[in-house]
C-alpha cells in the first residue's frame, strides 16, 4: 500500500456463509449461523465487535439479531435496497468504522424467500393498478427487453446467453454452498423452456435462502485479526439518472442510455486509483444471463460488444483472462436479496485469499471487483485488493 | 358511447386512440403516463400532451407463462411486449396478434381487448400492431 493513512482503511478479516437454496426454517438461524462462522474466522467474539448492519428484504428485524448474538449494547444499523442491500450494508459498515473511529464491524445479509417469482405491487413503485393488470409488472419480462435491446445494438449473437448458463452452472456444480450443482451444457441451456424470448428456463435465477456474514476491521487491528486481511479499496453507491433503463418503466427517455452500473463502477474504479482492466476477478449480478453480459461493459470490465467472442473465448472463465462469477453467481445460488450481494464480497475475499471453497483461480489474483444491481435502479460497486498487491 | 379502459388516464382519446403524456416547459422531455412532475430535470411546470400513435419497435419480448396477480385475463394465451420509439418518448405496451417481431419494424397504435368484467362489460388496454 501506499502512504496513505492506514487509520483510514477498512479491511474485510473474515467471513461466514450459509449453504444456499431451499430452508426450512428461519431466516434469522441463517443469519445466526453465518455471523458466528465469521467471528470464528478470524477469531474474535460477539464481546469484541463495536458496530453492526445488516440486511433483508424480509419481514424480520436485523438490528434484533443481538437478541441472538448477545446484548452487548453496539450500534446496529438495518438497511433495506433490494438487489443492493449487501453493498449498501458494506458501505454503510465501511463508512460507520472511519467516521466514528471504531475498530471491528460486522456486516450480515439474509432473507428466506418464497418459491417463485417476486410478486411486485405497481402501487410500491407509484405506478398504476393497469400496469400490474396487463401483466407488465413482471421483472423476467424486463430482463428480456433490456438483453434484446442490448443484444442488438452491440451485434452479439444470442447464443451467447447459452454460454453465460454454461459457466455459471459449471461453477456452482463445483462450489459446496452453492444451490444449483449440476452441470448445463449451451444447447440445453439455449434449448430449455422460452420464459421470455430470448430467455429460457436456464437462464434465470430464482429467489432462495441463505445467509452471509463479513467481519471489518479498520487500521492496525486488521492485521492483529487476520494474517492476510482484503482491503476495501472502494464501496460506492450510485442511483439512477435519466436516461436509465430500470425494471416497471411503462416509458424510456429516447437520449442517451445511463445506468447506475456506469456510474458506480467508474466512481469505485476512481477512488481506489485501479483501472478495470488490474482486475483479476469479478462478481456482477447476474439475476439473468443477459445481466452478466450487460454488466461486463456497463462496469468496463470489456468493451460493449466484446462480449460475443468473450465468452466463445473463454475469456471469463476461471482460467480466462478475467474469471467472472466464479461460485455461479446468482444464476447457480439464487438470489437471497439481502444476502447476494455479500456473497459476492465472500467469494472475491476468497478467490484472493487463495482459498476458494469452489473452483480457485489461478496465479494469485490480487484485485477483485464486484458488482450488485436492482430495483429501482440502484448499484454498488466494490474493489478488494490483497494487502501488498501494488508494492 | 362510451369504451371501458383498464385506466381511462392513459388516453387522451380513444376515437381515433391516443396515449396522453406530459410535456415539460423547461426541458421537453415527455413522459407516459402522464405526470405532474419532470423526472428527466425535476421541473414542475409541465402540461398533458397526446402522443404520437406510430412508431418502431425497439425491443421486444414475449410473455410465454401467466403472471401472478394482479393480471386479469380471460383466458391465458402468450403474448408480446415491446418498447416502442415514438421520437418523443419510448413506450411500452402490448405488441399484438403475433409474437415474432423485429427491432425497427413499424407499428401503429390500437386499442386491445384487455378481459372482461362480471358484467360482461369488455374492458380495454392499449397495444401496437405491425403496420
Amino acid at each position: 500500500m501506499s502512504g496513505a493513512n492506514i487509520d483510514n482503511e477498512v479491511y474485510i478479516v473474515g467471513g461466514g456463509m450459509t449453504e444456499f437454496g431451499r430452508f426450512d426454517g428461519e431466516d434469522q438461524e441463517l443469519a445466526e449461523q453465518a455471523m458466528r462462522e465469521a467471528l470464528a474466522d478470524c477469531g474474535i467474539t460477539w464481546n469484541e465487535v463495536d458496530f453492526a448492519v445488516g440486511g433483508t428484504n424480509g419481514e424480520t428485524k436485523p438490528d434484533n439479531m443481538v437478541a441472538r448474538m448477545g446484548l452487548t449494547g453496539l450500534p446496529f444499523i438495518t438497511v433495506k435496497n433490494g438487489c443492493a442491500t449487501g453493498g449498501v450494508a458494506l458501505m454503510t459498515a465501511r463508512n460507520g468504522l472511519i467516521a466514528e473511529g471504531r475498530d471491528v464491524a460486522v456486516v450480515v445479509g439474509y432473507d428466506n424467500h418464497a418459491r417463485g417469482a417476486f410478486a411486485a405491487s405497481p402501487a410500491r413503485y407509484g405506478i398504476g393498478g393497469w400496469y400490474g393488470e396487463t401483466g407488465m409488472m413482471v421483472t423476467t419480462s424486463y430482463f428480456a427487453l433490456k438483453i434484446k435491446r442490448y443484444l442488438h445494438e452491440h451485434g452479439i449473437d444470442e447464443r451467447t446467453l447459452g454460454y453465460v448458463s454454461e459457466k455459471a452452472f459449471d461453477y456452482g456444480s463445483a462450489h459446496p454452498l452453492a444451490w444449483r450443482r449440476k452441470p448445463v451444457s449451451v444447447e440445453e441451456a439455449l434449448e430449455s423452456d422460452m420464459i421470455n424470448a430470448p430467455l429460457t428456463r436456464f437462464m434465470f435465477c430464482s429467489p432462495d435462502a441463505g445467509a452471509v456474514a463479513l467481519v471489518l476491521a479498520r487500521g492496525k487491528r486488521a492485521f492483529e485479526l487476520c494474517e492476510n486481511p482484503i482491503r476495501l479499496a472502494a464501496v460506492e453507491l450510485r442511483g439512477r439518472r435519466p436516461g436509465s433503463f430500470e425494471v416497471f418503466s411503462p416509458w424510456l427517455s429516447p437520449g442517451e442510455r445511463t445506468s447506475p452500473s456506469i456510474d458506480a463502477a467508474k466512481a469505485a474504479f476512481e477512488t481506489a486509483g485501479i483501472t478495470a482492466d488490474q482486475v483479476q476477478v469479478a462478481q456482477l449480478q447476474d439475476t439473468d444471463s443477459g445481466a452478466e453480459i450487460i454488466h461486463l461493459g456497463e462496469t468496463g470490465l470489456c468493451a460493449n460488444g466484446e462480449q460475443g467472442a468473450g465468452y466463445l473465448n473463454g475469456d471469463y472463465k476461471i482460467d480466462g483472462r478475467l474469471p467472472v462469477n466464479t461460485d455461479g453467481g446468482c444464476l447457480a445460488n439464487g438470489e437471497p436479496v439481502g444476502a447476494s450481494g455479500l456473497r459476492q464480497v465472500h467469494e472475491v475475499m476468497r478467490q484472493l485469499q487463495g482459498r476458494a471453497l469452489g473452483q480457485q483461480v489461478p496465479n494469485n489474483p490480487r484485485i477483485g471487483f464486484t458488482h450488485v444491481y436492482g430495483a429501482p435502479g440502484i448499484s454498488a460497486c466494490t474493489v478488494l485488493v490483497k494487502e501488498g498487491a501494488n508494492s | 358511447m362510451s369504451i371501458e379502459l383498464v385506466d381511462a388516464s392513459l388516453f387522451a382519446s380513444t376515437d381515433p386512440v391516443a396515449l396522453q403524456g406530459s410535456a415539460c416547459a423547461s426541458c421537453g422531455a415527455h413522459v407516459f403516463p402522464a405526470a405532474t412532475s419532470c423526472p428527466m430535470c425535476a421541473g414542475v411546470d409541465v402540461s398533458n400532451v397526446a402522443l404520437p400513435t406510430e412508431g418502431t419497435v425497439w425491443s421486444w419480448t414475449t410473455q410465454n407463462f401467466a403472471p401472478k396477480a394482479p393480471f386479469r385475463t380471460d383466458e391465458f394465451h402468450p403474448f408480446s411486449i415491446g418498447y416502442v420509439d415514438l421520437g418523443s418518448v419510448i413506450v411500452e405496451g402490448w405488441l399484438l396478434h403475433k409474437t415474432e417481431w423485429v427491432i425497427g419494424e413499424p407499428v401503429r397504435l390500437a386499442l386491445a381487448k384487455a378481459w372482461t368484467n362480471d358484467d360482461g362489460t369488455v374492458v380495454h388496454t392499449y397495444g401496437f400492431e405491425a403496420i
